[in-house]
């Protein structure tokens, strides 16, 4: 029964020259997308790759000098794009893409593409994920609103009723016959998307890509199901298709455009981003005077006698390393407490912000995939830091092998006037090659834990509107 | 077979129906006379149960149509005065769907021969149906209603605006379901057919069902001249309604 009310549903569906518009656009503009978003990865990846290659051959090529110096010198980190960043681009425009690496400081990452981009990069990039939350919803709507309201206009449900079908089974159908249509749409494209996956070299950023995958079309799936039952609910509810087709319009604006900027100004509001220029003023007097108030200078004479001690030693002289290496790798750790703590202030503002964002989601479906579909594209807040904090992480090993190398080696330069130690270029080739795995899968499910269930919550929602819709379902137009 | 009990209905300040008790036998033909708006598709419609009685029962086959509205609509087979048919699918396409939705399921060459025994042309049942005639699509409804395999069938003017021929033909696949012993219940505006085809006659006005006639006793000419005369006390019966209210 309810596959004979699918079939009907599908066969006038595709015979309606509505769906053959709206599918065609609709494929076009998605192909499109994915096209485009596979061309900027493919571009992305390649000077990712070229750019990480060609620092760290000038990082190994710096010439004979001291180590510290070649800490000076320093090292760039480049941000791989995102397993399915050519799907959806995330925040990827606006986070930065290189991360200098030096002695001394923790840098932002900088190169931020939307910097490059003219007013019109506002409206967001045209990738698959962005016609999939905004279109596919639409595509729903245009197939399905006269579902009920159609019939009901038509006379077709007066007989239809008069069958002795049940209004349940009739939803069924009506769901299961638009629902094949839209996979029809999207399927094509989601093809055309597996071949270019397949085409891309995803070798240095293909972290669990099936699972992704997987996780990323049933997020969809689920998100397209909130659309289909409340396009179901709305039309059996609404007199005519006209009121019909306003309300679902309406919602779909609210759910892609107003509630997502709302929930941004919102988080924005409660969560203030701290102003850059104070923020860094702020961090760079804390370095000065000490995490702990006590001036770094200060600190290392305190500390002397203990470090001295640790090698037997009662002076600089009998000291069996460089001293002067000593101070620049206990400067270094003084900072670390200080950089977390503002470092870590600008995150929690941001995470907190992302927070919000998604808790404020629950009021539109959109809110919640789109976070999801960041996530898992692997292009979201959370693997960008995840990559700063790999750099960091980087970068303080490297400072640590060099100015232990300098210890060791230039432990013969504590007398005064010993001039500057020179190490042959090879000693660079102990910092190996900076290269980013992020934090995998298992972070980002549980850390998207709510968005899932948000989604669920509206297909609970969505379903129980459209049964409560189909059981007052009318015959009557008035 | 059909069977109203006192049934009653209003809308807001309107009684459309005030107490109709009717029955229709199978193998009887069962024609509802009326001006318009004398609760003959109300009657029809709650038999459907797409409204609520405000009172009494409306039954088939002794189900209650409230309280089993899908068993009962599946003994039923309703003709509207215009079968509504999906315009993108065939005639063939059409009748499946709708044998389907009342739980029937028949090869191909069976719904041919239910299309060719209302008369439809062969080359039109594999037509998209947004083509056709009135007549055409009043050929299909009935198709339906024999594929649904009805014990009663509730017919909504489904002759008006057809020419005599379709007309005459619809009459006689009347006739032909009467012989199978279903009960049918039709509304109609048509006294001459009414008095050709039916068994009975009843006579509406608001709401009440003020006269009924068996086809056998009366003459063409007397069905119109008691029609007129109830029609025309419709002033003296509203008095004396409005005496008693």
């Amino acid at each position: 029964m309810i596959a004979s009310i699918a079939r009907k549903e599908f066969s006038e569906i595709v015979r309606d020259g509505r769906f053959k518009w709206t599918a065609g656009i609709m494929a076009l503009l998605l192909l499109t997308a994915l096209a485009a978003g596979y061309q900027k990865y493919s571009a992305h990846m390649d000077i990712q790759r070229l750019s990480q290659d060609q620092t760290n051959a000038q990082w190994l090529n710096q010439g004979d000098k001291n180590p510290h110096s070649g800490a000076h010198y320093g090292n760039y980190a480049f941000k791989p794009a995102g397993p399915l960043a050519f799907f959806d681009n995330g925040i990827n425009n606006y986070a930065g893409t290189a991360l200098f690496m030096e002695a001394h400081k923790q840098n932002f990452a900088v190169g931020r593409p939307a910097t490059d981009q003219s007013s019109i990069g506002r409206f967001g990039d045209l990738s698959g994920a962005m016609i999939l939350q905004l279109l596919m919803p639409l595509l729903i709507i245009f197939l399905g609103f006269t579902a009920f309201s159609g019939e009901r206009e038509s006379g077709t449900l007066r007989q239809v009723m008069s069958m002795g079908v049940s209004n349940r089974q009739l939803l069924w159908g009506k769901a299961l016959g638009i629902g094949v249509a839209v996979l029809l749409v999207v399927g094509i494209c989601a093809l055309a998307g597996g071949v270019a996956l397949s085409l891309a070299d995803l070798s240095a950023d293909n972290e669990s890509l099936g699972a992704r995958v997987a996780l990323l079309s049933a997020s969809y799936l689920l998100y397209g199901a909130v659309f289909l039952f409340l396009t179901l609910a709305v039309s059996a509810w609404a007199k005519t298709a006209r009121t019909a087709l306003m309300v679902l319009v309406g919602f779909w604006a609210f759910a892609g455009f107003l509630a997502p900027k709302a929930a941004v100004e919102i988080s924005k509001a409660v969560h203030p981003t701290p102003a850059f220029g104070k923020w860094m003023a702020d961090m760079r007097s804390h370095q000065m005077r000490g995490f702990d108030g006590v001036p770094p200078f200060v600190r290392f004479e305190q500390e002397a006698a203990d470090i001295f001690a640790q090698y037997g030693a009662s002076s600089v002289a009998e000291l069996p390393v460089y001293v002067g290496a000593l101070r620049l790798q206990k400067f270094e750790e003084y900072d670390f407490p200080v950089f977390e703590e503002h470092y870590g202030r600008l995150r929690d503002s941001y995470m907190n912000q992302r927070r919000l964002q998604d808790r404020v989601g629950i009021a539109a479906p959109t809110l919640p995939l789109r976070s999801l579909s960041m996530a898992l594209s692997g292009t979201d807040l959370i693997r960008h830091i995840n990559f700063a904090d790999a750099a960091e992480a980087y970068r303080r090993d490297m400072v640590l092998k060099v100015n232990n190398y300098l210890a060791t080696a230039a432990s013969s330069f504590n007398t005064p006037g010993s001039g500057t130690f020179v190490a042959d270029e090879a000693v660079f080739a102990m910092v190996p090659p900076f290269e980013f795995k992020s934090q995998g899968l298992g972070a980002t499910l549980s850390e998207h834990a709510g968005n899932f269930i948000a989604l669920l919550l509206w297909l609970c929602l969505s379903l129980a509107l459209a049964l409560w819709a189909v059981r007052r379902l009318s015959v009557e137009e008035d | 077979m059909l069977q109203a009990t006192n049934l009653t209905k209003s809308y807001g300040d309107i009684e459309a129906l005030k107490g109709l008790d009717m029955t229709v036998e199978g193998g009887d033909i069962y024609c509802l006379l009326g001006a318009n708006g004398a609760g003959k598709t109300t009657t029809i419609s709650l038999f459907l149960n797409f409204i609520e009685p405000d009172g009494g029962t409306a039954s088939v086959c002794g189900l209650d149509v409230t309280r089993e509205p899908l068993e009962t609509k599946k003994l039923l087979a309703y003709i509207p005065e215009q079968v509504m048919l999906y315009g993108n699918l065939t005639a063939l396409e059409n009748l499946r769907y709708f044998a389907q939705l009342g739980g029937h399921d028949y090869s191909q060459e069976e719904y041919r021969e239910f299309l060719h025994r209302v008369g439809l042309q062969s080359e039109a049942m594999d037509r998209r149906v947004k083509t056709y005639s009135k007549g055409m699509r009043q050929k299909v409804g009935v198709a339906i209603a024999l594929a649904k395999q009805a014990r009663a069938l509730l017919l909504d003017e489904p002759t008006a605006g057809l020419d005599p021929k379709a007309s005459n033909e619809f009459s006689e696949l009347l006739l032909k379901l009467k012989a199978d012993g279903a009960a049918i219940l039709m509304a109609t505006h048509d006294l001459f057919r009414a008095k050709e085809t039916g068994t009975r006659i009843g006579i509406m006005r608001e709401g009440r069902l003020v006269d009924e006639l068996s086809t056998d006793e009366v003459s063409h000419a007397d069905v119109e001249k008691i029609y007129l005369q109830h029609m025309h006390a419709g002033g003296h019966y509203a008095q004396e309604g409005a005496g008693s209210a």
